[in-house]
């Protein structure tokens, strides 16, 4: 029960962290998912939204995220233990929304577009030298899991009779299954699901995505971009290798008949720290835009249409099926293509056999 | 290779991408056996119909400064300038620097003009003279 809250108050906290940086770790052209000209990422409006949603991200925040882990606390549900999570990113769209909206005003009301020249550029050596998938980083995930299957064949024979399929919040097992390929080896089918999925994620990054180019500034723009993809790749077969070594442990455990108190905090940490990990190597990379470059005078086009609430990318006529995210961190599906909708299937599958996994039975 | 479209110009899009690749040409940023991306790609990147790409493509390579190859893709060719060519682009230049006299620009201005931007494109042009 301690862990559990402790996870569930640690991950709230970073969450807390994450979404007070972000609007400086975004692109400074589109405060809170609205595009706006370079000449305004300072006017009054942008500013002045920013520090509401700060003091309101940081208030609203810590009260809910407090509130969620006493209810989780009090009533020691299971299924309540992501609450204090999902408080956070509620309130997070709570204070995110009322700035997207004002910014989306404000553009509106003083023709922030007149009179420039929008337009688009694009870097053709993206195409003709694109940057190399970085196979190399696939290995350690590969390798974890190859291990982890071996291992389990090994010592199929001499596992328990019944294994722990379950942990309840305080660590204990509550839940047993008798031996067999189903049970020993669900972990290991998590792992290949896993794995394909987040290295199909970055394969899309590279085979799949389009490059979002400013205009005003293309050159370093350009090798801005090529850096985001080989580190968003990167990050998540870094991440993919991360979850491996969490199932795997998780499987020792269950294969030896271990029992720790601990035992959610070996799936949970390396998933954590490669998630900071990754979400701190992309943040820098945002942070550290260059900006020596000659302004050629164009400005990027005004794609707010595009983006249903500044989040959501919606355009059909757009081959790409990922995108750079515009206020965040990461890419996102281009959801007015056909792939993006079997592609959230295919995750909601995934997490469907995570949840039957844990909860059911 | 950077290329940039402006949206707002009465110049229609296909002659802007066509333009820009023959100042990269000019430029040397592209030179002979450069590949161009191929059609689909650049349309997609650009978040235009491919068509336009096609047509600032057919006429690149109608000009002779790219070779369409349904393998390779386009690639940037070697050229010279023949008769045709000259003459057709002399009458260009006649309306462009009759442009310039029109609207009163001294002649020795527009002759430092054109020695600038000439001296400005990077590639050799020693090459090309006979």
């Amino acid at each position: 029960m301690t862990i559990a809250i402790a996870l569930s108050s640690g991950v709230s906290a970073l969450m807390l962290v994450l979404f007070l940086v972000l609007p400086s770790v975004s692109s400074p052209t589109v405060p809170f998912g609205v595009r706006v000209p370079a000449q305004r990422v300072d006017d009054p409006t942008v500013r002045g939204q920013t520090r509401i949603y700060r003091w309101r991200v940081l208030a609203l925040g810590m009260v809910s995220a407090v509130v969620g882990v006493v209810i989780y606390g009090l009533t020691g549900k299971p299924f309540l233990l992501p609450l204090p999570v999902l408080m956070v990113v509620g309130v997070w769209f709570g204070c995110y929304f009322p700035a997207n909206h004002k910014i989306r005003v404000a553009k509106t009301a003083g023709s922030w577009y007149e009179g420039l020249h929008e337009g688009i550029a694009v870097d053709t050596e993206l195409r003709t030298d694109p940057p190399r998938f970085p196979w190399l980083w696939l290995a350690p995930a590969l390798i974890v899991t190859v291990a982890t299957m071996v291992i389990g064949v090994i010592t199929y024979p001499s596992m328990p009779e019944m294994l722990v399929v379950h942990h309840g919040a305080n660590g204990a097992p509550n839940r047993l299954a008798a031996k067999s390929v189903g049970t020993a080896f669900s972990l290991v089918f998590l792992q290949m699901g896993m794995t394909a999925l987040l290295a199909g994620f970055a394969a899309g990054i590279f085979f799949g995505s389009r490059s979002d180019i400013d205009p005003g500034r293309p050159v370093s723009s350009a090798r801005w971009h090529r850096r985001y993809m080989s580190l968003g790749a990167k990050a998540l077969l870094g991440l993919a290798a991360m979850i491996d070594v969490g199932m795997m442990s998780s499987s020792l455990l269950m294969w030896t008949g271990t029992v720790i108190s601990w035992a959610p905090l070996v799936v949970a940490l390396p998933i954590l720290v490669a998630v900071v990990v990754a979400v701190v190597v992309l943040a820098r990379n945002n942070f550290t835009r260059d900006e020596d470059e000659e302004v050629t005078g164009l400005t990027h086009r005004d794609d707010d249409m595009y983006w249903r609430g500044g989040l959501f990318y919606v355009n059909p006529e757009d081959h790409a099926l990922v995108v750079p995210r515009r206020f965040g961190l990461g890419w996102t599906l281009n959801f007015g293509n056909p792939w993006a909708a079997m592609l959230l299937v295919a995750v909601v599958a995934l997490a469907g056999l995570l949840v039957t996994l844990r909860f059911g039975g | 290779m950077i290329l940039n479209v402006d949206l707002a110009s009465d110049v229609p899009i296909y002659q802007q991408i066509r333009d820009r690749i023959v100042e990269a040409i000019a430029d040397g940023v592209l030179t002979e056996g450069s590949p161009l991306p191929a059609t689909r790609a650049l349309a997609a990147d650009f978040g235009v119909n491919f068509h336009t790409v096609n047509k600032a493509y057919d006429l690149l390579r109608q000009q002779g400064l790219v070779r369409l190859n349904r393998k390779t893709g386009a690639v940037v060719t070697p050229t010279v300038a023949d008769p045709p060519f000259r003459a057709e682009w002399t009458a260009r230049a006649r309306t462009l620097l009759a442009e310039a006299v029109a609207k009163g620009l001294p002649a020795d201005g527009v002759l430092k003009t054109c020695e600038s931007v000439l001296s400005s494109f990077g590639s050799d042009l020693s090459e090309g003279t006979p």
